[in-house]
């Protein structure tokens, strides 16, 4: 369900980002409510443009992702890796009219590590300021071509 | 002899995609675009049956990878990799571990025995039940024809009083009243979970459950005017105070739960008054002084005794510790044997109980039923995050599923956990569930054998691992 006037934003983010345990993570889900959908992965190596396109055509105004500083990552190209696949994601909805932003990519810094929490903010203020995406001017999310059917 | 109890299960599938244990990472970059792809070689078709979840951006590679890691050995350039999954590691808690959840979850989904594998590569011992071992001499002459084969072995077990013995007349016939039983063909009872997306169709499917399995379901008192009338004589309404008005009681239930309190026999004695056919059940909280509380149950003459693991408290949820059951059985259960009391007395445990082999584990210590409650949410794929126990919305939506499919799960999930007990018993050489309650010779304890083997170098605590 999205909010009418508000903004949803997908946000994928590595394990390994400081303060992305189960706790934080509903703590925040307690201060966004549905506006930000929080996916935990191993690896944001493992991201590829499908899942960030499905995002933003089933319920995202916005899909991010935040990846462990360079250098960092545990499987060594993981974040390089999803920083192409982003730049890919980008083009493909620049080519059917979408902002290039609505995609991004945040890599946390080795000096200055920011939290889970942090990165959130950030990215959702800069949710709020694009309009709200096109492909969902429905209004609804729509799961009508879901993998699995509730029953 | 009793007719057969068989539960019939029927596959009830999963609303929502199960949260898989690992997931694959395969990189494309750098790929040599080899005449046949590792991924073209899966048996099990996994990358060509691909389907994304965009509702939890569950990806189906990860559901259907059977783990052979075939394609992770082959790829020329190791561009696949298996990882954990994050939002499984973050599943539960200490006693509800992501094992034991994604378990009860496929018990749930097909009412089958989940299979683990070869070997055991645990540890030895460790805390609560895992720091017991049942003894299964017997498995090697199991059940002749299977579990369900020519050989009866019952799950049966009696709810109410005893009497210490028999005594009759000149002309043979009965001199005492024969006391009550309320007897049901599982030693589990359900009970329903202080925190959950519940709502009133959850409620009746756990009812048509309890029905089905011929069991009973403990719920609040004011929940038992949501269900039909039906249903009635499977429910057992808590109290969660003293009794002062018995019209409050719902006419039809056989059994009525009320809280230990320094007044509990005066509760107890206007519904007996009211209701002379009601059994009665006092519960008392797993803490200091519940032995001498439940002498005091069973010196007034009622009928069984709930000893209850502390409710789960999200301001204080160190305080729930599920690993001690397994010894607050136990004392409560001495205590009684001591007393001279145990048989006039049935004692229900709730609180400790994840897996089947600790309902037999249970009855071991000493209980001569348990009552199964966080089972049922997670029999409905709960996740045990306890989202619903702040206010947020359940990542499931538990409250959503209809009671036919609610009924339907946890029929599996205890018909799967029947079967289990029944391997158990007859691997322990045990034909009637009643004979389990307090066989410890059927069991050794891991603090008795330390004691035992290494009692004169010192001790070693629960979880201790050689390096
Ligand atoms: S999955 Fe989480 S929110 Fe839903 S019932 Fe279970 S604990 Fe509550």
């Amino acid at each position: 369900m999205r909010y009418n006037n508000s903004r949803t934003l997908a946000l994928f983010y590595c394990q390994n980002v400081p303060g992305a345990g189960e706790r934080e993570r509903i703590g925040l889900e307690k201060k966004y409510g549905l506006s930000i959908r929080f996916f935990p992965i191993a690896c944001s190596g493992r991201l590829e443009p499908v899942h960030l396109l499905s995002a933003l055509e089933n319920f995202a105004d916005a899909a991010y992702v935040i990846t462990c500083p360079q250098g960092m990552c545990r499987y060594f190209e993981g974040n390089l890796r999803a920083i192409k696949r982003v730049r890919r994601t980008q083009d493909i909805i620049a080519g059917i009219g979408l902002e290039r932003e609505r995609v991004g990519i945040v890599t946390g810094l080795k000096e200055d590590p920011k939290t889970l929490a942090e990165h959130a903010e950030e990215i959702f203020d800069k949710t709020l300021q694009m309009g709200r995406s096109p492909v969902l001017d429905k209004g609804e999310a729509n799961y009508d071509h879901c993998a699995t059917e509730a029953h | 002899m009793p007719e057969k109890y068989v539960i019939h299960t029927t596959t009830a599938p999963n609303r929502f995609k199960a949260v898989s244990r690992s997931g694959i990472i395969a990189w494309e970059e750098g790929c040599l675009r080899c005449a046949v792809c590792v991924k073209e070689r899966c048996v099990y078709d996994v990358y060509y049956k691909r389907k994304l979840d965009p509702r939890q951006m569950i990806d189906s590679i990860d559901n259907l990878c059977m783990n052979c890691l075939r394609c992770v050995q082959g790829c020329p350039k190791e561009l696949i990799t298996k990882s954990l999954n994050p939002e499984y590691k973050e599943m539960g808690d200490d006693f509800f571990t992501p094992e034991i959840i994604s378990k009860l979850w496929s018990q749930a989904e097909t009412g089958k025995i989940p299979v683990s594998g070869a070997g055991y590569p645990g540890p030895f011992s460790g805390p609560g039940f895992d720091s017991m071992w049942t003894d299964m001499s017997e498995i090697v002459r199991p059940t002749r024809d299977g579990i369900h084969g020519r050989e009866y072995i019952s799950t049966a077990i009696d709810l109410g009083r005893t009497i210490k013995s028999l005594r009759f007349d000149d002309s043979g016939a009965l001199l005492a009243e024969t006391p009550l039983l309320v007897d049901i063909p599982l030693p589990i009872l359900l009970k329903v979970p202080p925190f959950g997306a519940i709502s009133d169709k959850t409620l009746l499917g756990w009812a048509m459950a309890a029905k089905r399995l011929g069991t009973l379901l403990a719920l609040k008192i004011d929940d038992v005017e949501k269900l039909p009338d039906q249903f009635r004589p499977w429910l057992v309404p808590v109290l969660e105070e003293d009794l002062t008005d018995p019209a409050i009681i719902p006419v039809g239930v056989r059994i009525v739960e009320i809280p230990w309190s320094s007044r509990f026999e005066k509760s107890a004695k206007i519904i007996k008054d009211t209701f002379p056919s009601m059994l009665v059940c006092v519960n008392i909280a797993m803490m200091d002084g519940m032995e001498e509380k439940a002498v005091s149950v069973a010196d007034a003459g009622l009928d069984i005794i709930h000893l209850e693991l502390g409710r789960y408290s999200e301001k204080e949820p160190e305080t729930y510790d599920p690993r001690r059951v397994k010894d607050a059985i136990r004392s409560v259960h001495m205590k009684l044997v001591e007393t001279n009391i145990r048989d006039e007395v049935t004692l229900v445990a709730s609180g400790g109980f994840a897996m089947a082999e600790h309902v037999a584990k249970g009855m071991i210590c000493g209980a001569d039923a348990v009552m199964a409650e966080f089972q049922l949410l997670i029999g409905l794929q709960c996740r045990m995050c306890r989202r619903c126990a702040t206010g947020l919305s359940c990542p499931v939506d538990i409250q959503d599923a209809s009671a036919k499919w609610v009924a339907a799960r946890v029929v599996n999930l205890f018909g799967a956990w029947h079967n289990q007990l029944i391997e158990l018993m007859g691997a322990m050489g045990i034909r009637d569930a009643r004979r389990l309650r307090g066989e410890v010779g059927r069991a050794m304890f891991f603090e008795d054998l330390d004691k035992v083997a290494f009692g004169s170098l010192g001790s070693a605590g629960e979880g201790f691992e050689l390096e």
